[in-house]
């Protein structure tokens, strides 16, 4: 029996959420940091959306978001022209790095000694946060605001996407190795470590090219806008969001749109598989974040699967609840859809 | 309630109209079961304003309108679909059921920044190793016996401060006094007020050899 995606909304930002990122798997499960315009960016586990804390100190919209591996430090990329680290474990910052302008992207070395920096300055430049009072190193070359960085290849090469271009640049030169064309903006870029994918969208196209040389793999069209995309784990499937408000998920071999999924009410500005790829999050202009679940109907955080009366014979999972009837566990299915507080047994409710 | 849920196509216009005007909560609880909406997308997203600014839960309009979406998804990807869109979703009900979570995300406490200390990570501070009992030699024991003896004492020595103690002295004689202070070696207590048998003597210093023992009530 077919199931129905219920999206998890994280709820708490009051502006449109812009960027957001997951750490790797931790002994204590994976996180999640959205970035917001009301300034005060959020820590949340990764799993099931719960908020953990609020990084306060910026003064300006944040852009741009970041978590170390081991999710104990965040970096956060603000329109206070400023960057800053925190203490993902106790929220403090850590340090303020101040910038030219606007800072729209940041992201960590696998061993969180430094940190890559872009924005409207259209440099990119590179702290020690081991000495954070000395001079970041800086690349220039682009010719218009920078809205993504990341590191790559190890941190041995470090990508960059403006609005028209991305750039491959060496990290112990500092020096542009090659770089790629668009003439139409590049709105989002993700990099794909074990297999070295580059995920770039721009207008309806989701594109998919190799991270060492830039070379195109392949390329899919969307039915509207893509603001963002994002490839599982396994590069089974993507998943994509834009302009019209939904979801998309395709197929990553046949590209064959496989779902489609409406909810958010606003453009969706970011998605992200999770590290394990069970669930991927959505987040929007109308200041939500969603999870969603890759397999729909799986038991994993917040969504537990329940057996229908009749057993299809494909669903092995075993049964957590047992209803009387087939009614009532429609009604319970609702009653657990809505607050706790209004749940406690079906009888009550009806 | 239950019985609404089999209602043939004909009266789910009728429900549809009358879900735009009952109240919120009872439509969060129709919006997964019948998979009937609200009319018109304008009707939906004010409904979810609503349940923003009444602070209820977002969860089960916002589930109810994906519900809505995923089906009108599943609807227009399904092909050689001629019927009327509210036709086809009726049908589409007893085959899909959303699902099931076991609460929210909980949300910011609005109160604190968060991270709480006694949270899933707590800060990782290096914890000052214990030695274990086993390596600790006898005389450090006793040693420390000695001083959580010492310190008890003293502290029982504050406690007397003001009070009336009565003392037992040799042979049998015993006093009372309010007792004041002692000196560094414990040797003296300096007493006021001391009930002798030949009378009260305003200031004392009782040697500590003399006593047996004491005893008073704090």
């Amino acid at each position: 029996m077919a199931m129905r995606q219920t999206p998890l909304t994280c709820s708490g930002h009051t502006r449109p959420v812009v960027d957001l990122a997951f750490s790797g798997i931790t002994p204590y499960g994976y996180f999640l940091i959205s970035a917001c315009k009301d300034g005060k960016p959020m820590l949340r586990q990764g799993d099931t959306g719960d908020w953990i804390g609020t990084f306060l100190g910026h003064k300006g919209a944040v852009w741009g978001a970041t978590l170390n591996k081991d999710a104990t430090k965040a970096a956060t990329a603000a329109a206070d022209f400023t960057a800053k680290v925190w203490d993902a474990v106790s929220g403090d910052e850590l340090m303020t790095l101040a910038h030219k302008h606007i800072v729209k992207t940041v992201d960590f070395t696998q061993d969180s000694n430094y940190l890559l920096t872009g924005g409207q300055d259209k440099l990119l430049r590179i702290y020690d946060l081991n000495k954070p009072e000395a001079d970041p190193k800086e690349i220039s070359g682009h010719t218009s605001g920078i809205k993504k960085a990341l590191w790559c290849s190890e941190d041995k090469q470090i990508l960059s996407a403006d609005d028209k271009t991305v750039r491959l640049w060496d990290h112990a030169t500092m020096t542009e190795v090659k770089s790629l064309n668009f003439n139409m903006s590049v709105s989002s870029m993700e990099y794909i470590p074990e297999g070295e994918i580059l995920v770039i969208t721009y207008g309806r196209s989701i594109a998919f090219h190799s991270a060492v040389s830039l070379d195109p793999i392949k390329s899919f069209e969307a039915p509207a806008t893509i603001n963002s995309a994002s490839l599982h784990p396994e590069k089974e499937f993507l998943v994509a969001g834009g302009e019209d408000f939904k979801l998309y998920k395709y197929d990553y071999n046949s590209g064959e749109e496989l779902e489609s999924y409406k909810g958010h009410f606003g453009p969706i500005h970011c998605v992200r598989f999770s590290p394990d790829g069970e669930l991927y999050a959505s987040g929007s202009e109308d200041g939500t974040l969603r999870l969603w679940q890759t397999v729909v109907g799986k038991t994993y955080g917040l969504w537990k699967c329940v057996l229908p009366e009749e057993d299809s014979g494909d669903l092995a999972k075993p049964k957590i609840s047992f209803p009387e009837t087939a009614e009532e566990e429609l009604e319970e299915i609702a009653s657990e859809n809505s607050d706790s507080i209004y749940s406690s047994t079906p009888e009550v409710k009806a | 309630m239950l019985a609404e849920k089999n209602c043939p196509a004909p009266r789910a216009g009728v429900m549809a109209l009358t879900l735009v005007i009952r109240p919120a909560w009872i439509c969060s609880l129709f919006l997964p079961i019948t998979s009937l909406h609200p009319v018109n997308d304008l009707a939906s997203s004010s409904f979810s304003f609503l349940f923003g600014k009444m602070g209820l839960v977002q969860g089960p309009f916002l589930q109810g309108a994906d519900s809505r979406a995923a089906e009108t998804g599943r609807a227009s990807q399904e092909k050689g679909q001629s019927q009327s869109p509210l036709y086809a979703r009726i049908m589409q009900t007893p085959l899909t059921t959303t699902v099931p979570v076991l609460r929210l995300p909980r949300g910011p406490d609005g109160l604190s920044r968060g991270f709480a200390p006694d949270g899933r990570r707590a800060p990782l501070k290096p914890v000052v190793p214990e030695i274990p009992e086993s390596q600790e030699s006898r005389e450090s024991q006793e040693q420390r016996a000695r001083a959580t003896l010492r310190e008890r004492y003293l502290r029982s020595l504050l406690a007397m401060v003001g009070r009336q103690v009565s003392f037992t002295l040799h042979e049998g004689v015993h006093v009372t006094a309010h007792f004041g202070a002692t000196d560094l070696d414990v040797a003296n207590f300096y007493v006021s007020q001391l009930q002798t048998p030949i009378g009260v003597q305003a200031e004392a210093l009782l040697r500590c050899s003399d006593i047996v023992s004491y005893t008073f009530k704090p």
